[in-house]
C-alpha cells in the first residue's frame, strides 16, 4: 500500500536523523553546562577555557540551564558532559539523602552514589564552599557583638527576615535552620528575589537575609556572615561532575579538570562574582583573567 | 550579537538542539499513532466506547501542558528521566486529535461500500486494511498533522523539566536576558512547526481519495 | 401457493423469522425453497421484509428463529466468509470502492482468493465484455468517473467475478433513471440465459418482476403472501397481487380517462 510505505519511510527518516543528531556532536566535542546564575557561568567558563587551552577538544557551552534538576537530566541524557554542582545540593536535592554536615563524609557519599546510580564522576572540589550565608549589616554585628548564629538567635524576634525562594523551599533551607537554632521571627520571613536581598538589607528594609557565601556584594559592602557554629548547613563544595563515558573517551579531560582542584578560594570566588554581577563585566573575560593570574593558561 | 550572527557562530549547537527537539516529537508521535489509531478504529466500531476513550483523551488535553509535565515528574520511573516524562506527556497530548480523526474517518466511510465489502466475503481485517483505512487515510493524516504541530509546540515547554530541545534556548535566553538566544530557540521551533504543517498537508491532499 | 419447486433446492427458508432487539418483526415465519438455476424475485413494498430475507441468505443477518439452508447447510453452520464468497452480492448503490479502478474493483474477490495473475486478467476482460463495458477506456477509470448505469454494470461484474453459483441482487436497478433502467434490465435479461445462476432479486417494480423472474415471491409486512409464476401473478385475484398488476394498467387507465 503506497501510503503505508510513506509512513514507514517518514518514521525511519526521523529516527535516522535523531541518531545522526547524536553523532553530529562529534567525537572531539565536549559540552559544559551550568546553572542559571553568574557564579555558575564563571565556573563553567573556567572549566571550558582550561579544557580548550590544555586539550585538543572543542568545547561547547550550554550555560544558564534552569537549575540542578535540569542540569542533572541533561547530564544523564548526555546532552552535556559536565557541570559544576555543589555537594550539599547533590546530596539533598538529587540523591534525596538527609542533611549531613561533615564535608568529607558528604563528598564521599555523593561521589559513591553518583557513580553507582548514575555513572557520573564527581571530581575533587574546586576549593571553595558556596554554602548559605546568613548575613546581617556590619554595624549591627559590631553593635550587638554578634559573630555566630547562636548568638544572633535571641535577636530574631526583633528582626525582619528576607530569604530567597529556593532557601524557603529546600529541605536544607529555612525550615531546618529555624529548628536547629530555635529561630523565631516576629513575622513569616518574606520571600524576595535573590538580586534584591542585599539591597533590602543595606536599605534597612530587612535585618537579616540569606545569601550565599560567595556572593560578590559581600566583598564590596559592609556586611557580615554569621558563623554556622552548630554546623547546620551542609557543605556546598563546588565539584565538577562529569559523565564516566566522557572521561573514558577523553582521559586528557580528566587530567585537565583535576588541575583545577583547590584553586579557587572563597574570597577569590566572591571577587569574581562581584566583577560580573556588581561591575557588569563579561564572565568569560573574568574567567580568563583568573586563569592567567593563577598561571593555569 | 544578533540572532543571525548567533546562527552563523553556533550552527552545530542549534542543529543539535533541533534534532533533540525532533527526536522528542518523533518518538511521542510514533507512540501516539501506534496507540491512537487502533483506539480510533475501536471507537468507530463500538460507538459506546467513544465516551470513555475520547473522554479520557480530552481530559489529558485539557490539563495545561506545564501542569501535566510537572505531574508526570512525580510518577516513578517516568519522572526519573526528563526525556521519558516529556515523551509521555507529548504522546498523551497527541492522542486526542488522532483518536478523534481516525474514528471520524472510519465512521465516514460510505456505508454502502462497507456493506458491499462485507457481503462479498471480506473479513473484518481485510475490510479495515483494504477499504476503511485507505479511504479514511486523508482524515487520519489530518489528525496526525494537527497532533504533530501541537507536539512541536508543547515540546518547547518540555525544556522546563529538563528534556532539552529548542525550548532550552528560549529558557536560557530568558534567564540571561539575551534576545538572540531566545530567538535562536524560537525561530527554529516555529520553522519546524510550519514546515511539518506544510509537508503533512501536502501529503494529506495527495492521499485524499477522488470523490 | 402454486408453482412447485425442484427436489434439491439450493436455498431453503424453514420457518425463518427475524426480529429486531426492540421487538419489531421484519420477517415472520417464512418458508420457501429456491431451485438451482431459477430466478426468484422478492416483490414487495418498502419494509415488506424482502431485503431482510435476502440478507439472511448470505448471513449478513442471522435468523432469530428458524433457519436458512444454502446448499443443504444452515447458514449458521457455514463459515460466513466462505458462504459469502460462494454468493455474488449486488446492491442498489453498487458500493464500488472509490479508491479502486474498475479493474481493481472487479478483480477484488479473485485477488482475495489468490487467483494467479494469468487467470485474473482474461477473466476481467471476459466480465467487462459480459456487462458491456469492454471498450478499452473503462478499465482504468475510477467509480466517480462513471455514470450510474456504468457503476451498476461494474457492480454486477464484480459480483460475478469468482463465478459464484448464487447471485443476490437488492434493487440493483433502483438508483437508475427509467430509460437507463430499462436498458440495463433488458441486457440483464439477455444475460440470465448465459449465466445459468440461481438468482434472488429484490424489487418493488412489477414489470421488473414479471420480466426477470422465473417465479415471484410476494411479501407484505414480513410475511410471505404467495409464490407465483409470472403468468399466475398477472392473472391472480389475490388482493395484493392484483394491486401490483393494476399498476401495470395505470397508463391505460390514464388514456381511458382522457
Amino acid at each position: 500500500m503506497e501510503a503505508r510505505h510513506w509512513r514507514i519511510l517518514g518514521a525511519l527518516a526521523l529516527l535516522a536523523s535523531s541518531l545522526a543528531g547524536c553523532a553530529i556532536r562529534s567525537a572531539d566535542t565536549i559540552v559544559i553546562g551550568s546553572k542559571n546564575f553568574p557564579e555558575q557561568a564563571l565556573l563553567g567558563d573556567i572549566l571550558a577555557q582550561h579544557l580548550e587551552a590544555h586539550t585538543h577538544l572543542r568545547v561547547e557551552r550550554r550555560f544558564y540551564l534552569a537549575g540542578s534538576y535540569i542540569c542533572h537530566q541533561a547530564l544523564l541524557a548526555g546532552r552535556i558532559d559536565a557541570y559544576v554542582e555543589y555537594t550539599g545540593t547533590a546530596l539533598t536535592a538529587i540523591l534525596h539523602d538527609p542533611i549531613e554536615s561533615d564535608p568529607s563524609a558528604v563528598f564521599a557519599r555523593v561521589q559513591a552514589e553518583y557513580k553507582r546510580r548514575f555513572g557520573l564522576d564527581v571530581m575533587p572540589s574546586l576549593g571553595f564552599d558556596n554554602t548559605f550565608a546568613i548575613v546581617i549589616r556590619g554595624e549591627d554585628a559590631r553593635r550587638l557583638n554578634l559573630k555566630t548564629l547562636s548568638e544572633a538567635a535571641k535577636y530574631a524576634p526583633q528582626w525582619r527576615a528576607g530569604f530567597g525562594y529556593e532557601f524557603m523551599e529546600r529541605p536544607d533551607g529555612y525550615a531546618g535552620l529555624a529548628r536547629a537554632y530555635g529561630l523565631q521571627f516576629a513575622a513569616q520571613p518574606r520571600i524576595l528575589d535573590l538580586g534584591l536581598l542585599y539591597r533590602a538589607l543595606l536599605d534597612k528594609q530587612m535585618d537579616v537575609v540569606a545569601g550565599n557565601s560567595t556572593d560578590g556584594l559581600l566583598a564590596a559592602r559592609d556586611m557580615v556572615i554569621l558563623e554556622d557554629d552548630k554546623h547546620y548547613f551542609p557543605p556546598y563544595e563546588a565539584v565538577p561532575i562529569v559523565r564516566d563515558d566522557t572521561l573514558a573517551r577523553h582521559p586528557e579531560a580528566r587530567a585537565a579538570i583535576a588541575e583545577l582542584a583547590g584553586k579557587i578560594s572563597d574570597a577569590e570566588m566572591q571577587k569574581m562574582n562581584y566583577a560580573v554581577a556588581g561591575e557588569g563585566r563579561d564572565a568569560s573575560d573574568v574567567a580568563r583573567e583568573f586563569l592567567h593570574a593563577k598561571g593555569l593558561d | 550579537m544578533n540572532v543571525m550572527d548567533y546562527f552563523l557562530h553556533h550552527p552545530g549547537e542549534i542543529l543539535g538542539a533541533t534534532l533533540e527537539h525532533v527526536e522528542l516529537v518523533a518518538v511521542a508521535m510514533l507512540i501516539a499513532v501506534a496507540v491512537g489509531v487502533p483506539l480510533g478504529i475501536l471507537v468507530a466500531r463500538r460507538p459506546w466506547l467513544s465516551k470513555p476513550i475520547v473522554g479520557s483523551a480530552n481530559v489529558a488535553e485539557t490539563i495545561p501542558s506545564l501542569a501535566l509535565l510537572g505531574f508526570l515528574l512525580t510518577v516513578p520511573w517516568l519522572g526519573d528521566r526528563a526525556g521519558r516524562l516529556a515523551v509521555a506527556a507529548l504522546a498523551l497530548y497527541a492522542l486526542l486529535p488522532i483518536i478523534r480523526n481516525t474514528a471520524a474517518g472510519i465512521a465516514g466511510v460510505d456505508p454502502a461500500v462497507r456493506e458491499a465489502a462485507r457481503g462479498m466475503g471480506m473479513t473484518e481485517r481485510q475490510i479495515l486494511f483494504q477499504v476503511e483505512l485507505p479511504l479514511s487515510l486523508s482524515t487520519v493524516l489530518a489528525g496526525i498533522r494537527v497532533a504533530t504541530v501541537l507536539t512541536i509546540g508543547i515540546a518547547t515547554i518540555a525544556a522546563a523539566v529538563g528534556a532539552g530541545g529548542l525550548g532550552e534556548y528560549i529558557f536560557r535566553g530568558l534567564a540571561m536576558v539575551n534576545n538572540s538566544l531566545i530567538l535562536a530557540g524560537a525561530i527554529p521551533a516555529a520553522i519546524l512547526a510550519l514546515g511539518a504543517d506544510f509537508l503533512l498537508s501536502i501529503l494529506e491532499r495527495r492521499l485524499r481519495p477522488a470523490r | 401457493m402454486t408453482a412447485e419447486p425442484a427436489a434439491h433446492p439450493i436455498i431453503e427458508f424453514r420457518n425463518a423469522s427475524y426480529q429486531l432487539p426492540d421487538g419489531a418483526t421484519l420477517l415472520d415465519s417464512v418458508s420457501m425453497t429456491i431451485a438451482r438455476g431459477e430466478t426468484l424475485v422478492l416483490l414487495g413494498r418498502s419494509g415488506a421484509g424482502k431485503t431482510t430475507a435476502l440478507k439472511l441468505i448470505n448471513r449478513l443477518l442471522e435468523p432469530t428463529s428458524g433457519e436458512i439452508l444454502v446448499e443443504g447447510r444452515a447458514t449458521t453452520a457455514w463459515n460466513s466468509i466462505e458462504l459469502r464468497r460462494h454468493i455474488g452480492y449486488v446492491i442498489q448503490e453498487a458500493g464500488l470502492f472509490p479508491h479502486y479502478t474498475v479493474v481493481q474493483n472487479v478483480s477484488l474477490i479473485p485477488r482475495l482468493e489468490r487467483w494467479p495473475e494469468e487467470r485474473i486478467r482474461p477473466r476481467i476482460e471476459e466480465l467487462l465484455l459480459l456487462v458491456g463495458l469492454d471498450s478499452g477506456n473503462f478499465s482504468q477509470r475510477y467509480p466517480h468517473e462513471l455514470s450510474g448505469g456504468q457503476r451498476q454494470r461494474v457492480g454486477l461484474a464484480r459480483a460475478l467475478a469468482a463465478d459464484p453459483p448464487i447471485l443476490l441482487m437488492d434493487e440493483p436497478f433502483g438508483a437508475l433513471d427509467p430509460l437507463t433502467r430499462a436498458d440495463v434490465r433488458r441486457e440483464f435479461s439477455a444475460l440470465q440465459q448465459r449465466l445459468k445462476k440461481t438468482i434472488v432479486l429484490v424489487t418493488h417494480d412489477t414489470s421488473e418482476a414479471l420480466l426477470l423472474g422465473s417465479r415471484i415471491a410476494l411479501t407484505e409486512s414480513g410475511r410471505l403472501k404467495g409464490i407465483y409464476s409470472p403468468r399466475e401473478f398477472l392473472h391472480s385475484s389475490q388482493p395484493i397481487a392484483s394491486a401490483y398488476t393494476a399498476q401495470l394498467h395505470a397508463l391505460e387507465e390514464f388514456e381511458r380517462g382522457q
